[in-house]
């Protein structure tokens, strides 16, 4: 072979090299480098859906969405970032630092807007979109906010939305939530967030080697989140908080056929579009607060029940046969258990009486006299069927309550039966028992959603019957009327002419020496019963007084409105 | 011997070739440099029409009237490549370009004609095989266009001059034993070059083995060029529709980056059609200087031969990542007013040389 013919070998090997290169790249290969050059060019910007409203039962809106106005500023449209700043920092009066260090923060795409204030009035926001043209790369950005029409009224079983934590990212994107939008806490923004946040749409965007935008490729419209009905009233519901003022507590009304929660109140309450900004003063401020106005007391703080107890107790003694309605217990004003005096409330001893005086006047004698008889394991057992130390089927986070699960003295039984000492009731599960008596020895389960995007979530039929025969209900019933109806009843202040109550009235002991807890569990009407309810004013003296006034207004509201 | 003007005396195969190249080079020029400069397409057309009349009006001349001037050439050449380091503009960090009445031009791709014209002149009266003094003596004409590139720094174009050089003294007949002795020695000074290497082509030569390890910074551009010829797949992306190219994620894609366009728009049937019309180009380029008689002609048709495939090879094989960045344009294709219009001239010059020595 001679010297040209090598040359030539030598680069036709050469050139083969590269065409078997080629091959690799583009035939082998292709599909691998087609992914990674679409991942070069195109951009997922997310377009949020409309979060779904929340309405009452009548249709009143207690959560919507309306539009605010931030200011952001679109960085491959500045041309001079410290003019629109300054302007910025006068027009809000913020330092062009703090200013800058938003702009950093909230800055993506260069294409996209990265907000520097978020929220604006809108007559700034005016004034902002009018100037505009000095100020390239500034703009307005409109995006809907959630908004509690009737403020802080039912927050605590609304729920509000904030910011994900960083635990929770790596958990929500799974779901394909985008870090930035706000996830539901608490109530029911928490409980149906996934129906009510919708589907998120998204636009494609093709960018170029500087994340430039340079055309939209395609876009998936967002899909606006599910409208949730609740079974709550909510003019009931601002009404019970009127009525409470600024009185800390909580309370449940509920249908006792049914178990939908027609009201619940905690309290105090907060304002729910205060978590919308990430660092809100109120918010620091709720959190420092001792009173706890995050926390829902109506299913998630369990008090001593004090006497309202006694009609469980009154039905195990009457089921047992240890007492019937007709028999007579002398009160003197104290009784001798071991070496201890338990007293009554009424030192002067209220005599002899019956099972439906005793309920009247809160005796504790005659109910401490009976769970003697009955013993620890049937009072134990009554107070357990009727659901304390039991989750109630609340769909959120709830406290169970407690009951004792030791062997009990002489004395703590005798204090069990008249709800004191080791026993602990949420006011939800207070209100489903008093829904026992009057539905007539159902316990129902409580629930909150009447549809999801008209698709009824409700309708249960009722958990459980006690084992309490009809004349036994019928004989705590009496007893309860009276409560109200009786002119020396506990709560003969929550009688109305407008309709018929009955209940009982509890105050319970607390940690400080000498302040109650104020409680009332009832029904009304008393014949066709339409609601049951349960009423606790924390630290609010006798139970005769405040709740039973606001049971009352309850009730006679009840009586005007078709629900 | 009578000079024959008529059509049949030129090698209508390598015209085609180029004529090929020239074309896919416009209609790939267009779509590459509208996010660059649009008026870089036109003018790239207008150095491709006046590169081919210098290269029909070279064509049309005795190759050997111009050999008494090759020292003066060569001379000129030196002397533009000494005022490059002394007054050169400074682009991409490197100094190759001579200002001109306003035209840029590089005077290291007229450096490559006139040394290999020098080369060939000096070697073809030389026996074969050729005494090792004279393959020395080659080497002194060599070296100093190579080392004026080297400083400039432009490793690449120097080493084109390495490739002409070996090509044409093989050709004329150097000992296969001095060929394995030069190839010990490149053996041991390549290492020691890496010392004086300067910080990026290090890092060029670092991102050729591992891209990915600056993927932003070194490797980018190599990452980037892969992507481009990889995502054209069998048929290409379609002309303006290489979004490597159209979106600027390719740099340079004008010039050294030229041949990862035509991968990306055109695939690998419009690679391997670029690669065929090479592969014409240069095969008739060897037939050229296998039918000539003259050792002159002979050897000056292998230099242009080594130049062209080299320069192909390396710019090819840079793009698809099979050797590292170095700038080197893609003969006849890429953008550049001076080595477009050098080569054309080279072009006619082999068609000179098939006239008069056939």
């Amino acid at each position: 072979m001679n010297r040209l013919a090598q040359l030539r070998l030598v680069y036709l090997v050469l050139f083969l090299v590269l065409v078997v290169r080629l091959m690799h790249l583009q035939l082998v290969r292709g599909v691998h480098y087609r992914r990674l050059a679409d991942q070069n060019r195109l951009r997922v910007v997310p377009e949020e859906a409309p979060r779904g409203l929340i309405l009452d039962r009548r249709g009143t809106i207690l959560a919507s969405n309306q539009t605010i106005f931030r200011l952001a500023v679109v960085p491959q449209d500045v041309a001079d970032l410290p003019l629109v700043l300054g302007h910025v920092s006068t027009l809000v009066h913020r330092p062009v630092d703090a200013l800058t260090r938003e702009l950093k923060k909230a800055r993506s795409f260069s294409f996209l807007p990265a907000t520097i204030v978020s929220r604006v009035p809108k007559e700034l926001a005016i004034q902002v979109e009018e100037e505009r043209w000095r100020f390239p790369g500034l703009m307005v950005k409109p995006e809907t906010a959630r908004h509690y029409p009737l403020g802080a009224t039912a927050a605590n079983l609304l729920g509000y939305l904030n910011q994900p934590t960083p635990e929770e990212l790596p958990l929500l994107k799974q779901y394909g939530i985008h870090p930035k939008r706000l996830v539901g806490r608490q109530g029911v923004e928490q409980l149906l967030d996934h129906a009510l946040q919708g589907k998120a749409g998204g636009l494609v965007v093709e960018v170029n080697h500087r994340a430039r935008q340079i055309r939209t490729v395609g876009r998936r419209a967002p899909q606006a989140g599910a409208t949730v009905v609740l079974t709550i009233d909510a003019q009931l519901q601002s009404l019970i908080e009127e009525a409470f003022g600024a009185q800390p507590g909580a309370a449940v009304v509920l249908d006792p056929q049914t178990g939908e929660v027609l009201a619940m109140v905690s309290l105090p309450s907060f304002a729910p579009e205060a978590f919308v900004a990430p660092d809100s003063a109120l918010v620091s401020q709720y959190l420092r607060d001792e009173r706890s106005p995050l926390v829902n007391r109506a299913v998630y703080s369990a008090y001593q029940p004090g006497s309202i107890m006694k009609i469980v107790t009154a039905a195990a003694a009457l089921e047992h046969r240890i007492i019937t309605p007709k028999t007579s217990i002398v009160c003197s004003g104290a009784m001798r258990i071991g070496d201890r005096d338990f007293h009554c409330w009424n030192r002067d001893g209220h005599g002899p009486m019956t099972l439906s005086e005793a309920l009247m006047q809160s005796c504790n004698v005659y109910f401490m006299t009976i769970a003697r008889r009955l013993g620890l394991e049937p009072l134990r057992r009554a107070q357990e069927t009727i659901g304390f130390s039991h989750t109630t089927g609340w769909p959120l986070s709830e406290d169970p309550g407690h009951l004792p699960r030791r062997r009990l003295s002489e004395g703590e039984i005798a204090l069990l039966s008249i709800g004191q000492g080791e026993i602990l009731a949420t006011p939800l599960q207070a209100a489903l028992m008093a829904a026992v008596f009057a539905n007539g020895g159902w316990l129902v389960e409580p629930w909150v959603v009447k549809t999801v995007a008209d698709r009824p979530v409700g309708k249960r039929t009722p958990r459980r019957k006690m084992p309490w025969s009809p004349a036994t209900i019928e004989a705590v019933r009496a007893g309860m009327r009276a409560v109200v109806a009786d002119q020396y009843g506990t709560a003969h202040r929550a009688v109305s002419e407008r309709i018929t109550i009955a209940g009982k009235t509890g105050t319970a002991q607390t940690h400080v020496a000498g302040r109650t807890h104020a409680w009332f569990v009832g029904f009304c009407p008393v014949d066709q019963p339409r609601a049951a309810l349960a009423v606790l004013a924390e630290f609010g003296g006798s139970g005769g007084d405040l709740p039973a006034e606001i049971t009352k207004s309850i009730c006679e509201y009840l009586s005007l409105a078709p629900l | 011997m009578r000079l024959s003007l008529r059509a049949s005396s030129f090698d209508w195969p390598l015209w085609a070739a180029a004529a090929g190249l020239a074309l896919v080079s416009a209609i790939t020029m267009a779509s590459a440099a509208k996010t660059v400069n649009p008026v870089l397409a036109v003018r790239h057309d207008v150095w491709i029409v006046i590169g081919i009349g210098l290269s029909v009006a070279m064509a049309r001349t005795n190759y050997r009237q111009w050999s008494a001037l090759a020292w003066i050439a060569y001379g000129l050449s030196l002397f533009a490549l000494g005022l490059v380091e002394i007054a050169g503009a400074v682009r991409l960090g490197a100094t190759r370009w001579l200002s001109i009445f306003g035209l840029s031009v590089q005077p290291s791709e007229l450096a490559k004609l006139t040394t290999m014209w020098l080369l060939a002149r000096y070697l073809a009266g030389q026996p074969t095989p050729l005494p090792p003094r004279v393959v020395w003596g080659s080497l002194l004409l060599v070296a100093p266009p190579a080392l004026l590139i080297l400083a400039q720094p432009d490793l690449g174009s120097a080493s084109i001059f390495g490739a002409i050089w070996l090509g044409m003294v093989w050709a004329a007949g150097m000992p296969r034993k001095m060929l394995a002795g030069f190839s010990a020695g490149l053996a041991v000074i390549l290492p020691l070059g890496w010392r004086h290497m300067h910080g990026y082509q290090r890092d060029r030569l670092m991102a050729f083995i591992d891209p990915h390890a600056d993927p932003l910074g070194a490797g980018y551009t190599i990452i980037q060029s892969t992507i481009a010829i990889g995502s054209g797949g069998l048929w290409g992306k379609g002309w303006f529709a290489g979004t490597q190219n159209q979106l600027s994620f390719l740099p340079e894609r004008h010039s050294d980056f030229i041949f990862s366009v035509i991968g990306e728009e055109w695939g690998w049937l419009g690679c391997v059609a670029v690669i065929a019309l090479f592969g014409l180009l240069l095969l008739r380029a060897l037939r050229i200087a296998a039918s000539s008689a003259a050792p002159h002609g002979r050897l000056l048709a292998v230099g242009v031969f080594s130049w062209l495939a080299y320069q192909a090879f390396v710019n090819m094989g840079m793009v698809m990542g099979v050797l590292p960045v170095v700038g080197v344009p893609l003969p006849l294709v890429s953008y550049g007013g001076s080595s477009m219009v050098m080569i054309w001239i080279a072009l006619g010059l082999l068609q000179s040389i098939h006239r008069q020595e056939r």
